[in-house]
């Protein structure tokens, strides 16, 4: 390798780098705004917002954390909102891979109706559909239960449609060889199809996640009652009646974040994996 | 076809595991998506005030005929296919850009996977407070007002000015997006094999060539999916507007969610707000399965 | 081939629990209320015979919640045979509140006793969601608490709901800038109630006082609820209210000559630059704006963080009318269409809103009280003199409730967005344009009128 290779091979690196970072910093700059205002004092939030001095908290105090810790019981709301998401995240990964993999993998009758019938349903939005939703709850008994926050939200066609995408990847040889193994298809799929998708598992845990972490308006609806409360309901504690401490409520959203970061970050793994097991995919 | 050397015997199989698997969700999907959509389109022929639900009464079909007349549903309507059609490319090109650049295995990747996706770990009503601050028109306020101020340009209405509003939440929105639509696309490169770049790199093919001739193709499928679902969650734009705007400046940022929403919960006009979700839904029903059919037809 | 079979049967029950959900619905919807009331299981009556009531109210700050776990303790301590528990909504705004006492409604799960905000009472009313109190209340006992108070909770010439506490706003104003600008502070810190500031002084003061950084004045801009409750009296000054006193017409009201002269007024004010067509949060603390049409509750932040001189003074009048109108309004307690025990409820209310109560309450919640003799007690102290005192005198005096009409949140949602609009266009023309105002107030009285006369003309 000569010389100016080498520097070049640099520079393409430090461009590299640079871009990464200056991208980097716009897309994390709300997240380290939310930060620096969960330190500041009241009446500095929206102060110098046209200079960038507005992502730097000069009289940071832990103050507004206190408060968030007093009001709460993040103990409970944690506990809540984990045992509810936890349950929904199974089920999804588990049932909607299942039905993906046959639409992806097994000629059946219906099968073309299905897959039309999961595309269609993917445009519905939840704003729409609410108050409907609400009324067979009731009609159910399931209001202020926790079925009536996981249940519903189990089966996804965006999940079963991405689920469906990744699986026809898969060589049908792969799964032949294993059906002459002697293999059932249900122990194909455990045995065989589910350990090379960890990719596809990973990208549809972190999106839904993400999307249950959010939730706001259903669980706002159905549940009633402090012991009840989810995480978004608990920051909402904060938006309350006048005035409004944004101090607070900035302090709530970057704990109510913190999960979220560390679920991500551990989810990485799975990617990183991913590149591995592609060999055997292809 | 590998399809057609399958034995028969695996085939029976497969044909019962098939229901065995696709039933469980299928079941769900009914019990609670199609279900609250039947009742939404039976509420639709009712003239409903949403806190009188023991005082309905049947008019038949004179919602939708109203919904025909109704100017403010074919603005919202515009709008929607409006952003959509804007946002859906803008996003996607992002969000692609975005896996490409930490989409191999370097120092730091994890940190910068994080980075671009956080606009997602917070949520989008705070997101949407955050950019209605940095939208401000007023350049000693607004952040974004202020740089240009400094480069010697005009200061900016974003959000107050009916010309630029939905320009401005079209923005926000694919920045807040994208880091959604790089996951996928993410996992989507790590199922294009290896060997296919170090074949195309022997063959001496350059840093382009190897993304259109390895790279794009070896997206397909996830292109097709991220274009899709980029394009359902466009049609359903809500929560910007809601935080943002309320829907104006003179109904420039209405959008038909938006307007179902307001319709059904705040005028309580629950039985017009069906109609209108019924027909959104018809619209992005064929919208989508078009989308499909016109997508399939490129293989 | 079995599986097939199973397969199909599931699908097939699938199918029907399906279909049978949707009759059900039919039932639900068209017939309603299987006698059993509220959802909540609390309603019925306990083994020892105690009478369970439950009590919604959106969450408060922490000296709220305080105050209710007290004040419930006393109670339930007192009155074994009535149990009330207080569920704390956690909200983001009112309107997700409001919803989510109409998704209760549609489905027979109100609590018994909900808190409203003023002027949803006749919306809630008119529709039977509440249900009347007044002969908990007489007229003795009703004489304490503000007239405007009173009006506010009161549709068909029923009491329908009482508060505790009460809302208003004026105008602050920064003093040390003020001044800068040479602006005669002795001048405005000397009016009173009958001398107030003109909208030509308010506009006077702008002007001086507008520079690069910083704006003359601060409308509230929320595109919301905000913009009908601040600025009501403004259009009351100038001679016309938003719709007729008895609820039913908006025609010649919101849209007359004098309220599209009250709006031209407003929209000149963007239009010339004085106030900020989107204002951020805090824009009066952080020392950005001369002057604010603020809320009563901007007291309290402002003695806590504002680091200048600052006073408030009375709501601006009309030049042509010079009459002194201000807001009002606030949660009021009320009593569900689900509630079997209406009377206990009753007992329960007239206890809250004890002078005693009203006042701990209002002191905790630091908002001014409803009843005149809640400010002898010694918790009200505060409100003997200064910012707070002009506030009481303001709602004893000028307060004006909101419409009482059914068809409240129909025009408050349709007056938002045209005033929206109306100041969009003037910040973007630089220039206010009648015929755009007026054009704009026609459309909120059509929106009204269609409602009122879909589901509540006779």
């Amino acid at each position: 390798m000569n010389k100016s290779m080498k520097t070049s091979k640099f520079l393409t690196k430090f461009l590299f780098y640079a871009g990464n970072i200056i991208i980097g910093i716009i897309f994390i700059s709300p997240l380290l705004w939310m930060i620096s205002a969960s330190l500041k004092p009241e009446a500095e939030i929206f102060a110098n917002m046209n200079s960038l001095k507005t992502f730097v908290p000069v009289q940071a105090s832990l103050n507004n954390f206190k408060e968030v810790f007093s009001r709460l019981d993040m103990v409970q709301v944690f506990k809540n909102t984990f045992v509810y998401i936890a349950l929904i995240l199974v089920l999804d990964l588990l049932l909607n891979s299942i039905c993906g993999y046959a639409l992806a993998k097994y000629d059946f009758k219906g099968k073309g109706l299905m897959l039309n019938f999961i595309v269609a349903l993917m445009v519905m939005p939840m704003e729409a559909i609410m108050l409907p939703l609400y009324i067979e709850m009731s009609q159910l008994g399931w209001v202020n239960t926790l079925p009536a926050l996981v249940v519903p939200f189990v089966a996804k066609c965006f999940s079963i449609y991405m689920f469906r995408q990744f699986f026809c990847d898969i060589p049908d040889e792969l799964l032949e060889a294993a059906s002459l193994d002697g293999c059932s298809p249900v122990k194909t799929f455990f045995m065989v199809v589910m350990p090379i998708s960890k990719t596809v598992y990973a990208t549809v845990f972190i999106l839904d996640f993400v999307a249950h972490w959010n939730d706001f308006m259903w669980p706002f609806l159905i549940m009633t009652g402090e012991d009840k409360r989810t995480i978004q309901l608990a920051v909402q504690v904060f938006f309350g009646t006048q005035p409004i401490h944004y101090s607070a409520i900035m302090a709530a959203l970057v704990v109510s974040a913190i999960p979220m970061l560390v679920m991500f970050m551990f989810m990485q793994k799975y990617y990183i994996e991913g590149i591995a097991s592609s060999g055997i995919k292809g | 076809m590998s399809k057609q050397v399958k034995l028969s015997g695996r085939k029976k199989n497969e044909r019962t595991a098939a229901y065995i698997f696709t039933i469980p969700a299928m079941f769900l999907l009914v019990a609670f998506l199609v279900v609250p959509i039947l009742y939404t389109i039976r509420y639709s022929l009712f003239q409903y005030q949403i806190v009188r639900p023991d005082n309905i009464s049947f008019i038949g079909l004179q919602n939708y005929t109203k919904l025909f007349q109704d100017e403010n549903f074919w603005i919202a309507l515009k709008n929607t296919v409006y952003f959509t059609v804007l946002v859906v490319p803008f996003q996607c090109v992002l969000a692609l850009a975005l896996a490409m650049l930490v989409s191999s295995k370097f120092r730091g990747v994890a940190i910068f996977r994080t980075m671009y996706f956080s606009p997602q770990l917070t949520s989008m009503v705070v997101v949407s407070i955050l950019w209605t601050v940095l939208y401000n028109s007023n350049p000693s306020t607004g952040l974004i007002n202020s740089m240009l101020t400094s480069l010697g340009m005009e200061p900016v209405n974003f959000l107050s000015n009916a010309k630029t509003a939905m320009n401005s939440i079209i923005f926000m929105s694919g920045w807040q997006g994208a880091g959604y639509q790089m996951m996928i696309f993410l996992a989507g490169l790590q199922g294009i094999p290896r060997d296919q770049y170090e074949a195309a790199s022997v063959d001496g093919a350059t840093k382009v060539q190897q993304f259109l001739y390895v790279t794009l193709p070896g997206l397909k499928g996830t292109i097709k999916y991220v274009v899709m679902i980029t394009m359902i969650q466009a049609m359903k734009l809500f929560t910007q507007p809601y935080v943002m705007t309320q829907g104006g400046p003179k109904n420039s940022t209405k959008t038909l969610v938006y307007y179902i929403y307001t319709q059904g919960f705040q005028q309580g006009n629950f039985g017009y707000a069906c109609a209108v979700a019924a027909v959104f839904f018809v619209i992005v029903v064929i919208m989508s399965l078009s989308m499909k059919k016109l997508i399939a037809a490129t293989d | 081939m079995k599986l097939k079979k199973a397969a199909k049967m599931l699908l097939a029950s699938a199918l029907s629990l399906t279909l049978a959900l949707s009759l059900t619905a039919c039932g639900g919807g068209g017939g309603s209320s299987d006698s059993t009331g509220g959802g909540s299981d609390s309603q019925e009556a306990s083994s020892d015979g105690a009478v369970n009531l439950t009590l919604w109210q959106p969450t408060d700050k922490e000296a709220v919640e305080n105050w209710w776990v007290e004040k419930l303790d006393e109670w339930n301590a007192e009155h074994p045979e009535i149990q009330v528990k207080r569920e704390a909504i956690d909200r983001s705004d009112s309107y997700a509140y409001e919803n989510k006492i109409t998704t209760a409604v549609t489905s027979n799960d109100l609590p018994d006793i909900f808190f409203v905000d003023g002027p949803a009472v006749s919306y809630y009313a008119a529709n039977g969601i509440i249900v009347p109190i007044s002969e908990y209340f007489g007229e003795d006992e009703l004489s304490d608490f503000a007239d405007s108070t009173v009006a506010q909770c009161t549709y068909d010439d029923e009491l329908y709901a009482i508060s505790a506490t009460e809302s208003s706003v004026a105008l602050y104003y920064n003093k040390d800038y003020l001044k800068d600008c040479d602006v005669d502070v002795k001048d405005i810190e000397s009016r009173t109630l009958d001398n107030p500031l003109t909208w030509s002084e308010l506009a006077e003061i702008a002007e001086k006082c507008t520079t690069d950084n910083y704006v003359g004045t601060h409308v509230i801009m929320d595109h919301g609820e905000g913009l009908p409750y601040a600025l009501e009296p403004m259009f009351i000054s100038n001679g016309k209210d938003f719709i007729s006193e008895d609820g039913s017409e908006a025609e010649g009201y919101v849209n007359s000559k004098e309220s599209v002269e009250t709006a031209e007024y407003l929209a000149k004010l963007i239009a010339d630059g004085y106030a900020n067509i989107d204002p951020i949060q805090d824009e009066f603390l952080n020392g950005a704006c001369a002057t604010m049409l603020g809320g009563s509750w901007d007291v309290a932040i402002l003695e806590g963080s504002a680091d200048f001189d600052w006073g408030v003074t009375y709501y601006p009048v009309s030049d042509s009318t010079k009459k002194a109108v201000s807001p009002c309004g606030d949660w009021s307690a009320a009593v569900s269409k689900n509630c079997e025990h209406v009377a206990e409820a009753g007992e329960f209310l007239q206890w809250l809103m004890s002078k005693e109560n009203v006042a701990s309450y209002a002191a905790a919640i630091a908002k001014p009280a409803t009843r005149a003799s809640s400010y002898e007690e010694e918790s009200m102290a505060e409100y003997k003199d200064g910012p707070r005192a002009m506030f009481v005198e303001q709602l004893q005096n000028t307060a004006v409730p909101r419409p009482r009409t059914p068809s409240y949140s129909v025009f408050s949602s349709k007056y938002a967005e045209a005033m929206t609009n109306i100041f969009s266009d003037a910040a973007s023309a630089h220039e206010v344009k009648t015929d755009y105002i007026q054009e704009q107030l026609d459309s909120v009285v059509s929106a009204f009128q269609e409602d009122y006369d879909m589901y509540y003309a006779n």
